[in-house]
């Protein structure tokens, strides 16, 4: 039966369709309100509800209402049907003294569920004072003196009338700190139609400019200098000061198209009836500003590249255990409120043997009147191309605290990562899986065979490794035998003496001999003894060259003398006379001849000996 | 019970050589089966028990195949202290040295290159028993030198003493350099992938240069965890823990 009915109600089409939508239940009222002047506050449900239940009105009058009125719509947009429904309900509310109140939320009745709406904030504002008193109450910088007044005379866009502030959220601030410009229009008792392109703005210069949505320019109403004006925001930016010092704005032009009413007589009912309305076109100035921008405070830190504002860092690291090859990416999230546009990105110092790739940096700002706020995303991609252990050092982040006015530096944590050796890596330095991929063509086949040696499996045991070598007693080995070698020679060195005395105690004693041999000679020469004479010189000749020159006895022979003669640096004419005595007496002993051949050789024999002791060879 | 203690080391030496010799067996079959940490980890723990330059060569092999380049380095230099006449773990050194990043280029003197060479040719042991020996000779030349008659003798005599003492010195002073060597044991072998050498023992100090593993340095002080290294001409500070000393 139930079904039927929902069937029926389907052909009908109403919309009651929407049965199963969620339930809205919204009260909606001015944000601004003037004391004395009533106003609307309603409360739109989008289901059929009823047991409609009112908030208490503690600091409004309630001059009429709940009035009730339903509508409902239905619409086919490329066959698809849409419908809504709307029930609300009006109060007509009057405040009673200034302030911000709140109107509680009202309750009503949906399918037998209560169902509560949103309460209602409202600002309620004074009523309008004297003008006298309101020429008192101007502030020299807000004001709107500097309005241009060359435009209409018309008493209805007099300069209180209709106005542009330029408000700036702050006049004294850091360098890179972020304000908030405003360019706000006042009217009061104008109709404004609208307002032209033809607007100035200023350039801004010693500013970073950052733009953010303007959105629809929304009248709201603001008691301002003791009255109530409605205002629009024409023009919102968010500015950072450059540098230091006292910068100023540039007032700003606006143009605005006003409806006037005209001032002629009436002459038909259709004049008045379509409007005696002009439009006038209005030049407003909004006054230039001057900001007072301080320098940052020295003692910058090391790793502060310009950040005004308050963040916070948020390290995190894909993996700290991998293979080489393996890609590692640490991302830091720097999240807060400041200059986010302009800050830097701070650098990771990888270490060797990793191969860095440019940083991939992702800004979700928003802008809004504290300034810039959001995420600064950025990812740090590296691999490691061999295994071992790794340290990558903190990276530092320095900003300037707003709040705090000092400066902080955020810092991420060291990270330790263990490269394990990369699958591709030891195949390489392994030499077998590379040589099957790498050596495939025919030519180079012949270079397989560079692989190591294989392993020994014979000689195990013979290539121990000692104890090593105590240097306590080795030096026994060579002084033991030295000593022993010593005391040989003391023992033997009477033998040692003769030996090499030998020579020179023949040297010594060669003349002596020789004189004894020639005296022997003298006397065989007086006895007439040719045969002893001739032995004697010939001994003497022939055993002082032997002792002279250390020839032995048995290489006692001419040429020996004559050559030895001749190392010493004997004269050729000695040697020849030397010669010339061993052979004459070696011949006259065999063949004897006269006295005065005898005489001759004595002579001679004594010269050469005295000559040759002369040369002292 | 001395006696006991004899007879036991008599009987038990070989049973411990016989088991020796089976694990070795069992190591040489792991890696010609191509399960090379098998047989690393055998060969190393015969080394923990009886180091031998057969075991450290193998051991080597072990680790060059699986990739260990650095180890693999470190055990041939090892085999060859044990055995400094080994000609294969000669070559696998130069063939695994082939594979390392840094290209050393010792600025030494040639000369003092080629003493090195030769100095590393023969053990301790050796030199020290060739030194002794020679000094004997020279020895003997001297006495034959002054107690001979013959003067050709005491000329040949006189010659061989005084070569023979050049040479003894010449050994007995490689003995000590190499003993110098292998109690000082102040080379080593860089295990990092990648390590910087600082100007001071610090890890603020500045990096002077980068050294990969494989690489053979000198150590020349030690200071904390930090030692002070020569390589080639370069000298910085390293941490202990990036390298293994041979």
């Amino acid at each position: 039966m139930y079904k039927k009915v929902s069937i029926l109600f389907l052909f009908v089409g109403m919309a009651l369709t929407g049965f199963a939508d969620d339930v809205v239940f919204k009260a909606s009222a001015p944000g601004q309100v003037i004391v004395g002047k009533p106003f609307q506050l309603t409360y739109t449900v989008n289901q059929r509800s009823r047991d409609f239940r009112a908030p208490e009105f503690t600091d409004f009058d309630v001059l009429s209402g709940p009035y009730t009125s339903t509508s409902s719509s239905t619409s086919f947009v490329n066959g698809r049907r849409t419908s809504s429904f709307e029930q609300t309900y009006t109060f007509m509310v009057m405040a009673q003294r200034a302030g911000t109140f709140t109107i509680g939320p009202a309750t009503v009745k949906v399918d037998g569920n209560q169902v509560q709406s949103n309460g209602v904030r409202i600002q309620v504002l004074p009523e309008d004072q004297q003008p006298a008193q309101q020429q008192g109450g101007q502030a020299s910088q807000t004001s709107s003196t500097s309005q241009s007044s060359q435009s209409s005379a018309s008493s209805q866009t007099a300069s209180e009338n209709l106005f542009v502030r330029t408000i700036v959220s702050k006049t004294k601030v850091h360098e890179q700190e972020a304000l908030m410009l405003t360019y706000k229009l006042y009217f009061a008792n104008v109709d404004v139609a609208q307002l032209t392109n033809n607007t100035k703005l200023p350039e801004f210069t010693g500013f970073l400019k950052q733009e953010f949505d303007q959105g629809e320019i929304q009248t709201e109403l603001e008691h301002y200098n003791g009255r109530n004006y409605r205002t629009a925001t024409l023009y919102r930016t968010i500015l950072y000061p450059q540098h230091s010092g006292e910068i100023k704005i540039d007032p700003a032009r606006f143009e605005a198209v006003l409806r006037v009413q005209t001032q002629q007589r009436v002459r038909s009912i259709f004049d008045d009836f379509f409007g005696t309305y002009t439009n006038v076109t209005k030049t407003l100035t909004a006054p230039g500003v001057t900001v007072h921008v301080s320098a940052l405070p020295g003692g910058k830190p090391a790793g502060f590249s310009g950040g005004v504002g308050k963040f916070t860092l948020t390290p995190s690291i894909s993996q700290t255990e991998l293979q080489a090859n393996e890609a590692v990416t640490i991302k830091l999230d720097i999240s807060g409120a400041g200059n986010m546009k302009l800050l830097k990105t701070p650098a990771i110092d990888w270490p060797e043997g990793f191969e860095p790739y440019d940083p991939k940096v992702t800004n979700n700002f928003n802008a809004s009147a504290a300034g810039v706020s959001g995420t600064k995303s950025i990812e740090y991609l590296a691999i490691p191309r061999s295994a071992g252990e790794y340290t990558i050092p903190a990276v530092k982040f320095s900003y300037f605290d707003i709040d705090e006015k000092a400066y902080k530096t955020l810092s991420t944590p060291e990270y330790t990562i263990h490269v394990k050796r990369g699958a591709n890596e030891s195949s390489v330095a392994g030499g077998q899986q590379s040589a099957v991929v790498s050596y495939t063509q025919k030519e180079d086949i012949k270079q397989l065979g560079t692989d190591i040696r294989y392993i020994d499996t014979k000689d195990l045991g013979k290539n121990r490794q000692q104890a090593a070598i105590s240097y306590q007693f080795i030096w026994l080995w060579y002084v033991v035998p030295f000593v022993l070698a010593v005391i040989i020679l003391i023992v033997l060195r009477k033998q040692i003496k003769e030996n090499a005395d030998m020579n020179r105690v023949r040297y010594k004693r060669a003349n002596k001999v020789a004189q004894k041999r020639l005296k022997a000679a003298a006397a065989a020469l007086k006895a007439n003894d040719a045969n002893t004479f001739y032995a004697a010189i010939e001994t003497a000749a022939w055993s002082y060259l032997s002792d002279r020159l250390s020839i032995p006895t048995a290489d006692l022979n001419k040429e020996n003398i004559a050559s030895l003669l001749r190392q010493k640096g004997v004269s050729d004419t000695l040697i020849a006379d030397v010669m010339n005595v061993l052979s004459t007496a070696e011949f006259a002993r065999y063949a004897p001849s006269t006295d005065h051949a005898m005489d001759d050789l004595f002579a001679a024999t004594t010269n050469l000996i005295n000559n040759l002791e002369d040369q002292k060879i | 019970m001395r006696r006991f203690i004899t007879f036991l080391s008599i009987v038990l030496c070989p049973l411990s050589f016989v088991l020796a010799q089976s694990t070795f067996e069992e190591a040489n079959a792991a890696y010609a089966d191509g399960r090379y940490a098998d047989a690393a980890a055998q060969y190393q723990a015969m080394i923990d028990e009886t180091p031998d330059a057969v075991l450290y060569y193998n051991l080597g092999n072990a680790q060059f195949k699986q990739g260990e380049l650095a180890q693999a380095i470190l055990n041939y230099e090892r085999a060859l202290r044990l055995r400094p006449n080994y000609p294969d773990a000669k070559y696998n050194l130069a063939f695994a040295q082939s594979r390392i990043t840094d290209n050393i280029v010792e600025q030494d003197f040639f000369l003092s290159a080629w003493a090195r060479a030769i100095r590393n040719n023969l053990h301790e042991r050796t030199w020290l028993i060739l030194s002794i020996s020679l000094f004997l000779l020279a020895l003997v030349g001297i006495l034959l030198f002054l107690l001979g008659r013959e003067p050709w003798l005491r000329k040949t005599a006189f010659h061989i003493a005084w070569i023979a003492l050049l040479f003894s010195l010449t050994a007995g002073l490689n003995a000590g350099s190499l003993h110098k060597r292998d109690t000082l044991r102040n080379e080593a072998i860089i295990t990092q992938g990648v390590v910087n050498a600082k100007s001071s023992p610090d890890r603020s100090g500045t990096d002077l240069f980068t050294l990969h593993e494989g690489t053979k340095v000198t150590i020349r002080e030690t200071l904390g965890e930090w030692c002070n290294i020569r390589v080639g001409n370069n000298e910085g500070w390293i941490k202990q823990q990036n390298m293994e000393r041979i």
